[in-house]
């Protein structure tokens, strides 16, 4: 079965040969310093394709998108904005949104459909969800404070953003047939979210409202990134249609037998404790015996629950694929019923 | 409702500017300036961090209500200070060394203010040097630290030792705290408490200095 196949079957609630065996996330930087005092080679330490292939994991490749250009101003210190109120943003606002076309030339696309066609590649999109891009503009704290400061403002951008993101999916979902896509969000820590429902509905539902229907227009899977403990905003984006969420993190007290009961037609992807890996085969079995369960219900993907620490030696880390392969190869959902994700439903289809 | 209640309602809204207003009222109708302090701002600094301990509010009230508390105190503090009522305690607050996660450090400190108790924020990225010295100067009784990588929480440790070592380890106590802390780890580690969430931070902190 190819990728691309697999990857849909399993989202569209249809039997697979396996379940893919991925990581999403690049890898952390001291991680990769740590694993080439182990011996591996500076080659397939390149790019994280190089990597995945070394690791024997199957491709996934991810396009981020930028929002910028080079003439939007450079946050002053790490964590600091580029505006403060409306009258920054529209100074800014010349030099905010490129022109689609020059984001992903024809030449990248090219090159997408180049990688695809050995059929063991997993593509995924990544733009910045309501959360994050209003926080890159404000700054990691005033953002927190612009939810009552600037209301409108706030709206505002995100309104603005979910336009030109639309102008964006037009151009680029018909040249080039992504297999899910992600928003980045981290709004979340181990406590829960870091804003309220009131919050979430008001400030970042419109602009999934908006921009989630367009996107599943093309058949692409809508997952929503985001650490810490979800459990609560789950249900928030299920409200607005995403199709999954990652990563899942364990031990931010994250349990996905739960999030399998309570929104069945979403995929969740990650969850599995990267914290266990450090201890070895024993420990890392184990994780997945707690996860099998709810790999056999259907449309879950363990893998690691965010970026592999540098605490695991490369050794470590290769008894990770294997055991990843070794439990993907037991779920093939042939005599499973399972509810396909809201892009894949009946009731889609029917609506457009 | 009384003046005290207001204050402690518009905090917990986070409205600066009434709460200097109610303030400002308050000691033009002779209330105490230690009741407008406990009574009102403590109080409603309180409630706030009862209700995001629970979930009830989250990060962005806290911000709020806190940025309200010192617009209060702004108004009150020449009156506490002539009225002779000092703050409860000095302590510090910083990041761990290679650490900038900051978001729970600061909510940490604006809890631990909030019970009006002196912090002083040495950022994020703090050696144990830093420390030392910070504990030196200021004489503050109250060392929080935040760490949230696992790669970075052994900072805890490299400050607690730095402490004994300089020979100060008795006359502070350490707080920890961040995602990956636990209270076995803060054990282990030989820090005199954890606390998971900012509040509890404020109310672990105000035994200390009530002990
Ligand atoms: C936001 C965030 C960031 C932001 C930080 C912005 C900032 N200025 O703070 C950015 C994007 C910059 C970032 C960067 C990175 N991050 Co980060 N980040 C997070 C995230 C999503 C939320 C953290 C947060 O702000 N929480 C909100 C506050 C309110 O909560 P809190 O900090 O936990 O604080 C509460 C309690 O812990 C407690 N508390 C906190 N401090 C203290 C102190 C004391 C004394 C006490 C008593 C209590 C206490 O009270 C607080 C309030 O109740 C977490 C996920 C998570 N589960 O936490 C990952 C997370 C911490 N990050 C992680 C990683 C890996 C990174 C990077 C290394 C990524 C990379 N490869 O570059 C870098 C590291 C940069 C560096 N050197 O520090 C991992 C760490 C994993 C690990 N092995 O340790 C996490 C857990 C994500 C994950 N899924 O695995 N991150």
């Amino acid at each position: 079965m190819k990728a691309s196949e697999r990857f849909r079957n399993l989202l569209s609630g249809k039997p697979v040969d396996r379940l893919p065996v991925i990581e999403w996330a690049p890898w952390w930087k001291l991680t990769v310093e740590r694993w080439l005092s182990e011996g591996l080679p500076k080659n397939a330490a390149a790019t994280v394709g190089s990597l995945q292939e070394y690791f024997g994991l199957d491709r996934c490749l991810q396009l981020s998108v930028k929002n910028r250009t080079k003439n939007t101003p450079k946050e002053p210190a790490r964590g600091a904005g580029i505006i403060t109120d409306e009258h920054d943003y529209e100074k800014i606002l010349p030099t905010l949104f490129p022109d689609v076309g020059t984001v992903v030339t024809e030449e990248r696309i090219e090159l997408l459909h180049r990688q695809h066609e050995d059929g063991k590649t997993l593509h995924f999109l990544t733009v910045e969800g309501a959360f994050w891009y209003p926080r890159v503009l404000f700054g990691i704290e005033n953002h927190l404070y612009s939810f009552y400061d600037y209301p409108d403002l706030y709206r505002r951008i995100c309104n603005e953003y979910a336009d030109w993101l639309i102008e964006l999916f037009r151009y680029l979902l018909p040249r080039f047939q992504f297999d899910f896509m992600s928003f980045a969000e981290d709004m979340s820590y181990n406590n829960g979210p870091m804003i309220s429902k009131q919050l979430f509905d008001e400030f970042l539902a419109p602009f999934y409202k908006k921009v989630i229907p367009v996107i599943h227009e093309y058949g692409v899977p809508v997952f929503i990134d985001s650490d810490g403990d979800i459990t609560l905003a789950l249900d928030w984006y299920a409200s607005v249609g995403a199709d999954g969420m990652f990563p899942l993190e364990r031990r931010a007290g994250v349990d996905v037998s739960v999030y399998l009961d309570k929104q069945p037609q979403m995929a969740f992807l990650g969850h599995f404790d990267k914290m266990c890996m450090k201890h070895g085969e024993a420990a890392m079995r184990a994780e997945f015996e707690r996860l099998l369960p709810s790999m056999h219900r259907g449309k879950f993907i363990p893998s690691c629950d965010h970026q592999t620490p540098p605490d695991v030696s490369i050794e470590n880390y290769f008894t990770y694929v294997k055991l990843l392969r070794e439990y993907a190869e037991l779920v093939t959902h042939k005599d499973t019923e399972i509810a396909p994700c809201p892009v894949f439903s009946e009731n889609r289809r029917e609506k457009i | 409702m009384s003046i005290l209640n207001e204050i402690s309602e518009k905090l917990q809204r986070g409205r600066a500017k009434e709460v200097s207003v109610l303030v400002e009222q308050a000691l033009a109708e002779n209330y105490s300036p230690a009741d407008i302090l406990n009574q009102g701002l403590i109080a409603g600094m309180n409630e706030v961090g009862e209700k995001f301990r629970r979930n009830e509010v989250f990060v962005p009230e806290v911000l709020v209500a806190a940025r309200a508390m010192n617009a209060g105190l702004k108004i009150l503090r020449p009156a506490l200070i002539s009225s002779g009522v000092k703050p409860l305690g000095k302590a510090i607050i910083c990041t761990v060394k290679g650490d900038m996660h900051d978001i729970g450090k600061n909510l940490v400190k604006m809890m631990i203010e909030g019970q009006g108790i002196e912090c002083i924020d040495l950022g994020v990225d703090v050696g144990p040097e830093q420390v030392v010295c910070a504990v030196r100067e200021t004489g503050a009784k109250l060392v929080c630290l935040s760490a949230l990588l696992t790669t970075t929480m052994t900072g805890q440790k490299e400050i607690i030792d730095a402490l004994v070592a300089a020979g100060l380890r008795d006359r502070v106590k350490v707080m920890v705290g961040g995602a990956p802390i636990t209270q076995q780890f803060a054990d282990e580690i030989g820090a005199d408490c954890y606390a998971p969430d900012a509040a509890s931070a404020a109310i672990a902190a105000r035994a200390f200095f009530e002990e």
